[in-house]
C-alpha cells in the first residue's frame, strides 16, 4: 500500500480507535460516535503529526469526510491516492 | 447544527486543545466556559439544589438581555468557547430565554441549555436549534421514575425529562444526560442502568459530582472518596460517552485529568456575582462592576483556584471543603469573600497574565 495512504488511514484508526479499515471510505463527521467535535480535534492532531503540517481552521471546518479530506490535504502537498 | 458550522467556536476549541496539549495535559489559566444562572426560578424542588431555588431564593432577579450581549462579547475576547445557560428552570420563561439567545451571538459559542426538561416540547426544541443551541442537558437521577420524581419533588418529572432528551435529539441538538454522582450511588445498579440507557440512546453522559452546598450544605457524607474517583475513571474507560469537566477530553487512554475548572469556567449568578464555579460559593467579582478578564485574574490570584488540582475542589477535596465551604448561611447569593476566607499566603502576587486567544 502507498505509504502516504497508509499514514492517512492510520490517522483515522488512531483518532477513532477503529478496529479495522474496512469502513473508512464511508466515514463522515458524526457518522460514528467517535467522530464528534472532540474526535475531530483528535483526528486533526493525528493528521498534523503524521504529515508534519498545520491545518488551517478553514480547512479543518471543511474536513467532513474521509474522502473530502484527501482534497483538503492536497492543499498541504500531501498527495493521497485512494 | 454541526459544530463545524461555527468556525469561531472551532478556532477557540482548537486553541483550547493546543493549550492543554502544550501544558502537559493541564488546564492552567486557560478560560473555557461560562455557566450563567440567568434566573433562579424553578418549577421543581430538587433535594440537592445548589442554588436553593426550592427555598425561593432570588427568583425575581435575572440578568438583563443587554448585559448578556456584553458578557458574550467579553467572553469571546477571552477565548471562551462554551456557555451553559441554566437556572432555575429557564423554560419557565422561554421568551426571555429566546431573547438571551438572540443577544448572545450563538455563532460564537458552543451553547447549551441545562433544563429539567419538564416544559420541553418539539416546538421549543426546534426553536432552540434555530437559535443556535448545540446541546441540551437534562438531569436524570434514576431509571426508576418514582425515585426520580421523589428526588425532584414533582410527579411526572421523570417522564418529561426522558422525553425532553428525545425531543432535542430529533432536532439535531446533542442530548446530554446529566447524572449527579455521590457516595450514595457511585457503585449502584441505578447508576449503571442510567449509563447503559444513555449509551444505548447515543446520548452523552455528563457526571456532576455531588457537593455539600446549597440544599446539601454540610452533608459531607455525600462526597465521593478516592476509590470512587478511580471507579469513575474505570467507568469512563468502559463507556466512551462519559464526561466530567475536569477530565481531559482529548486523552485517548481516558485517564487524563486537566484539573479542577475553578475560574476556567466561571459561574455568574442572576445578580451578576461571579463565582469560580457553580459549587464553590466564593465571590471573585461582579459583572456590573468589573470585566470578565479582571474577575478571572482576581480569581486566579487565589492559590487553590490557580494551582492544578486533580480533584474537584467542591466535591472531592475534603480539606478544601472543610476549610472553605463549611460556613453557615453561605449561598450563591450570599457568597463568601476572598478577603474574609484566605490568608495572605493563600493569595498569590498580582501578576496574572491570561493566555491570549489566537483568534484575536
Amino acid at each position: 500500500m502507498d505509504k502516504v495512504l497508509e499514514c492517512y488511514q492510520n490517522a483515522f484508526v488512531e483518532a477513532f480507535e477503529l478496529e479495522d479499515k474496512s469502513q473508512l471510505s464511508t466515514l463522515k463527521y458524526q457518522s460514528i460516535e467517535e467522530w464528534d467535535s472532540i474526535g475531530h480535534m483528535a483526528l486533526m492532531a493525528e493528521l498534523e503529526a503524521q504529515f508534519g503540517i498545520t491545518i488551517k481552521t478553514e480547512d479543518l471546518i471543511q474536513f467532513e469526510s474521509y474522502n473530502q479530506g484527501v482534497d483538503i490535504l492536497a492543499r498541504y502537498n500531501v498527495r493521497i491516492t485512494l | 447544527m454541526s459544530l463545524l458550522q461555527k468556525p469561531l467556536v472551532v478556532q477557540k476549541f482548537r486553541d483550547f486543545h493546543d493549550y492543554v496539549k502544550n501544558n502537559d495535559g493541564k488546564i492552567g489559566l486557560k478560560q473555557r466556559g461560562l455557566d450563567m444562572n440567568l434566573n433562579n426560578g424553578c418549577n421543581l424542588k430538587c433535594e440537592h439544589c445548589f442554588t436553593l431555588s426550592p427555598q425561593g431564593l432570588n427568583t425575581k432577579d435575572r440578568i438583563p438581555v443587554e448585559k448578556v450581549k456584553d458578557i458574550g462579547d467579553q467572553a469571546d475576547e477571552l477565548g471562551i468557547f462554551e456557555i451553559d445557560l441554566q437556572g432555575g428552570e429557564l423554560l419557565l420563561n422561554k421568551e426571555y430565554l429566546f431573547d438571551v439567545l438572540n443577544a448572545l451571538g450563538t455563532e460564537r459559542f458552543y451553547v447549551y441549555l441545562t433544563t429539567n426538561g419538564y416544559f420541553m416540547t418539539s416546538e421549543i426544541a426546534k426553536k432552540l436549534a434555530e437559535l443556535g443551541v448545540d446541546r441540551v442537558s437534562v438531569s436524570i437521577d434514576s431509571m426508576d421514575p418514582e425515585t426520580h420524581d421523589t428526588f425532584r419533588g414533582k410527579k411526572g418529572s421523570w417522564e418529561r425529562a426522558i422525553n425532553a432528551l428525545k425531543l432535542v435529539q430529533e432536532e439535531g441538538i446533542a442530548p446530554y444526560l446529566n447524572i449527579t454522582v455521590g457516595r450514595y450511588n457511585v457503585d449502584s445498579d441505578d447508576l449503571r442502568l442510567l449509563l447503559e440507557y444513555s449509551k444505548d440512546n447515543r446520548y452523552t453522559t455528563l457526571l456532576n459530582i455531588a457537593t455539600p452546598g446549597g440544599m446539601w450544605r454540610n452533608m459531607h457524607e455525600i462526597c465521593i472518596n478516592d476509590e470512587d474517583s478511580h471507579h469513575l475513571i474505570n467507568m469512563r474507560k468502559h463507556y466512551k460517552n462519559i464526561l466530567r469537566n475536569l477530565w481531559d477530553p482529548f486523552d485517548r487512554n481516558r485517564e487524563g485529568v486537566i484539573g479542577c475548572n475553578t475560574v476556567n469556567r466561571l459561574y455568574i449568578t442572576p445578580i451578576g456575582d461571579v463565582l469560580p464555579c457553580p459549587y464553590v460559593h466564593i465571590k471573585i467579582g461582579n459583572i456590573f462592576e468589573s470585566s470578565l478578564k479582571q474577575i478571572s485574574e482576581n480569581g486566579f490570584r487565589v492559590k487553590y483556584f490557580r494551582e492544578y488540582s486533580e480533584k474537584c475542589l467542591a466535591g472531592e477535596d475534603t480539606t478544601f471543603i472543610k476549610k472553605f465551604m463549611a460556613k453557615e448561611d453561605t449561598t450563591i447569593f450570599a457568597p463568601q469573600l476572598i478577603k474574609d476566607l484566605f490568608s495572605d499566603k493563600e493569595i498569590l502576587p498580582d501578576d496574572i497574565s491570561l493566555p491570549v486567544p489566537r483568534h484575536y
